[in-house]
């Protein structure tokens, strides 16, 4: 069977193949590359229009470079090594367990997506800061600020979405080899390592892709808890916005672009199928029972979940005390003393929505198209697929504005809800897009081989193979994509205008402007808000799922 | 029954009515506050109530940074309320056309250009935000000088804006060292980088850290300070005896305003003595003669005199130098 399909690929790709391909290039590179080009195109050229090596000459020149390079490359293998660990653990306890409070586990992952930007490092600052809750009431002399500060905060950040991409090579798998392992005398353990970690493989490898490049490229903590340990993704914010040098800027984003190599190997992975897809459709798997495996899974699970929940619980009470730390009456007053009131919840709430659609559509069409795709053709479009996950979101703003703000799309795009919702879902698009690949490695090989053989056009082999199997994934990456389209803010802010009012960017305004409990308060705002146009999503999705059974 | 046609049709809508510019109305670019500019335009509506004035509120960073990426064409009519030394950036400068106007005229030369191009109602002081609390809990000397700032007991105590990421910071740098020129003042300047515990993005951030106890000490501005002060937290205001920091908050019209008229109304109400009237409420330098601190300013430590007193500051020389001064200060301190 294997060999079957491995064979399979090499068969020519038809036209319904193509056109669902072609589409999601096409957006890609017009709403991706086009203005990633567009400001990179600067690193290479002087103030007037001439080519020049000098801001790569000058990288050299850079006192502070060597050492933030070497502090972004530390924080950030640190990083993926935490999260990738602790990922595994989680989403081990929600597949392949029988622990209790699943639903708990899943909850409590959401709310770091939920969270506008400045709640993890607001909260870390209020929890474990020199005057945080901590030591506030056990006098402990607590200091976040510097190396450990950032790798606390980068892995509450990034441990939702590595766990979202293993679940989804998780999901659907059949109980047959594990039945198999287990009659060959094989323990739990053993089952593990030669039946679990082989299917994860790809998962792991993105998840860690997407985690290292992403913080390399982030500094939204860097900037709350980073102290004096200063990365790369800082300078880049200080060419540009402090120095207006986007030259420079752009030259260190082509450094950060490097990383993004990483992905030819994702690539490579992605097309062997030994280690994925089933031959055939079995049982679903039921865990069998096994008090020791869930106890260790369990505990994993609660280190790795209490300190997200608790900055989340911390700038809930901040958001709620009359005068943090100062005065801690408690009080709503933060609430309803809004200036710019909470209409931009609900523009976040539309533009999310959209972004989120749009954007799973063609992600869907794209992994399902380069799996038929000969290598030659499947490679570069990988490349270019995950290559969003390296570009820090200011750079993309930035080429928004420069790409956009004249030219012919500009009357009708730039300035809309379109473009800011563009620019969201383009910033997440490796991730979303990782996560539905790893859901189509579920897909039996040999189901897609059967629709097709039947005289199944391309449609049918997606309704009938492919949609079954990916469907948690396609779910999985829509809500990813809709709770960070809500709090992205570092490439939004570039597209802003004064009747556009959006909910990241007031949180952040309330921040910048000195209104801490109130920029809390409607921190907090916008993860209600999501949460429950989350529930109502799910819920609109139960009964739908459910009328389709009844016909 | 098709929902899916109202949703299309729903985001459609929705995207073809951002965007859409009136006449009458004007795009107003600013890095003020947004509770001041709030309080501002009430004021602007009443007094101009034929034009539609339409804010984005942006910190000072971000607005250089879009008025540069927008310059093939700008989206904006006015500038108001940002960094002088900002405005004299080459690429930013070219896209101003000089202003004129019954209030921008009578300002006292000092707060407007030469050429027109710019004109300061406003302006903010640097300044110390130090938490009596904190500073007691770890038994520290109340800083009084820039230079005290240097002593190693403030070790690890000090949060200040990054120079090279926050007008603020670079403020700060600039105007104690004469842009450079003073080497003595860069040694202090140095002395004092090592003492720091956190550099932040913001001007504003670090009397934010200060305000919760954080640091003890943040350099910020006067704005900053007086805001914690207000709204009760343990600080107080310190402007350093040694050197005073400051820089003027500028407005100006766009080249390629569509509605210079209307703009040009505009930036001569925010010149008026009714706007100036107004600033007070949370400017610390007001340009406006006669325009003294109101008695909270006063109780918070503001001098009478501090506009009489504030030194000669060449802009100019502030945005040319900007880039090597910056990169002399990496090197030393790194």
């Amino acid at each position: 069977m294997n060999v079957a399909a491995i064979a399979r690929p090499l068969s020519r790709p038809r036209i319904g193949t193509w056109l669902l391909v072609g589409l999601p290039i096409a957006a890609l590179c017009l709403f991706f590359l086009h203005p990633l080009a567009t400001v990179l195109w600067r690193s290479v050229t002087d103030a007037h229009g001439h080519v020049t090596a000098a801001n790569y000459l000058r990288l050299f020149d850079d006192p502070g470079l060597p050492r933030a390079a070497l502090h972004s490359l530390s924080i950030g293998l640190g990083t993926t090594l935490v999260t990738v660990a602790f990922g595994l653990c989680l989403a081990m306890a929600l597949h392949r367990s029988r622990l209790p409070g699943k639903p708990l586990i899943r909850g409590v992952l959401l709310l770091p997506m939920l969270a506008p930007s400045l709640v993890i490092g607001l909260g870390l600052v209020c929890l474990l800061g020199r005057n945080g809750l901590i030591h506030r009431l056990t006098g402990l002399p607590t200091d976040i600020y510097g190396f450990w500060g950032l790798l606390i905060a980068n892995t509450i950040y990034s441990l939702p979405q590595v766990v979202i991409v293993l679940s989804a090579a998780l999901e659907r798998t059949p109980s047959r080899h594990y039945d198999a392992a287990a009659s060959l005398g094989a323990g739990a353990f053993r089952q593990f390592l030669d039946v679990t970690l082989p299917r994860l493989r790809f998962a792991m490898v993105a998840a860690a892709f997407l985690v290292f490049t992403e913080t390399l490229t982030d500094f939204g903590s860097a900037v709350v808890v980073g102290g004096n340990y200063r990365v790369l993704a800082m300078e880049i914010y200080s060419e540009v916005v402090g120095q207006m040098d986007f030259g420079m800027g752009a030259t260190l984003g082509v450094l950060l672009l490097l990383p993004a190599l990483l992905s030819v190997a994702l690539g490579r992975m992605a097309r062997r199928r030994q280690d994925a897809g089933e031959g055939v459709v079995g049982q679903p798997l039921v865990p069998a029972k096994q008090p020791a495996r869930d106890i260790a899974l369990g505990a994993a699970s609660v280190i790795a979940l209490l300190p997200m929940l608790a900055v989340v619980a911390t700038v809930a009470y901040v958001s709620l005390v009359r005068l943090w730390p100062y005065d801690p009456t408690l009080t709503i007053a933060h609430y309803l003393d809004m200036p710019e009131g909470y209409g931009p919840v609900a523009t976040s709430l539309g533009v999310s929505f959209a972004a989120a659609l749009g954007g799973i559509a063609l992600v869907f069409a794209l992994a399902a198209g380069l799996r038929s795709l000969p290598p030659h053709w499947a490679r570069p479009l990988q490349f270019l697929a995950t290559l969003p996950a390296a570009v820090p979101g200011m750079v993309l703003g930035l080429g928004y504005v420069l790409a956009f703000n004249h030219g012919p799309l500009s009357t009708w795009l730039y300035g809309s809800a379109a473009i800011v919702a563009a620019c969201s879902f383009y910033h997440y698009h490796a991730q979303a897009f990782l996560t539905m690949q790893a859901g189509m490695r579920q897909v039996p090989g040999a189901l897609e081989d059967v629709v097709s053989s039947l005289g199944g056009r391309t449609r049918h082999v997606l309704r009938d193979a492919i949609l079954p199997f990916a469907a948690p994934a396609t779910i999985a990456g829509f809500f990813y994509l809709f709770m960070r389209s809500m709090v992205t803010l570092s490439g939004v802010i570039f597209l802003v205008t004064p009747d556009l009012g959006l909910a990241s960017v007031s949180v952040m305004r309330l921040d910048e402007n000195g209104f801490l409990a109130q920029a809390a308060a409607y921190a907090m705002c916008v993860v209600l808000a999501g949460a429950l146009a989350l529930g109502a999503m799910r819920l609109a999705l139960y009964v739908l799922k459910d009328r389709r059974h009844v016909a | 029954m098709r929902p899916y046609r109202h949703i299309v049709t729903f985001l459609l809508g929705f995207a073809v009515a951002q965007g859409v510019a009136h006449a009458g109305s004007i795009t107003v670019y600013s890095a003020l506050e947004s509770d001041e500019i709030a309080t501002y335009l009430d004021a602007a509506r009443k007094a101009l109530p034929d034009i539609d004035i339409h804010v984005l509120r942006l910190s000072s960073g971000d607005l250089a940074a879009r008025l540069i990426a927008e310059s093939a064409q700008p989206r904006n009519d006015v500038v108001w309320g940002m960094a002088v030394t900002d405005m004299q950036e080459p690429r930013i400068a070219a896209l101003l056309t000089p202003v004129h106007g019954k209030d921008i005229d009578a300002m006292p030369a000092a707060f407007r250009a030469p050429d027109a191009r710019w004109f300061a109602p406003t302006g903010y002081l640097a300044a110390l935000c130090v938490n009596r609390q904190a500073l007691a809990e770890r038994g520290l000397p109340m800083p009084r000088r820039w230079s005290d700032l240097g002593n190693p007991v403030y070790r690890g105590q000090i949060a200040m804006p990054d120079p090279a990421s926050s007008g603020t910071g670079y403020m700060v740098l600039s105007s104690l060292t004469a842009n450079g020129s003073d080497d003595a003042a860069i040694r202090r300047m140095v002395a004092l980088s090592r003492n720091i515990g956190q550099v932040t993005l913001s001007g504003s951030a670090p009397c934010k850290l200060a305000r919760i106890g954080e640091f003890p000490i943040g350099i910020s501005f006067a704005f900053s300070a007086m805001q914690s002060i207000r709204q009760g937290y343990p600080i107080d205001m310190v402007l350093p005896e040694d050197g005073r920091g400051y820089e003027l908050e500028g407005s100006g019209l766009m080249k390629a305003s569509t509605h210079a008229d209307d703009a040009r109304r505009f930036l001569d109400w925010t010149a008026s003595a009714q706007a100036a009237a107004l600033y007070r409420g949370y400017k610390e330098i007001v340009a406006a003669p006669g325009s003294l601190p109101t008695d909270e300013q006063r109780r918070a430590g503001l001098p009478a005199d501090l506009v009489a007193t504030l030194p000669v500051r060449d802009f100019a020389a502030a945005a040319r130098e900007r880039t090597s001064l910056i990169a002399r200060y990496k090197r030393l301190t790194r």
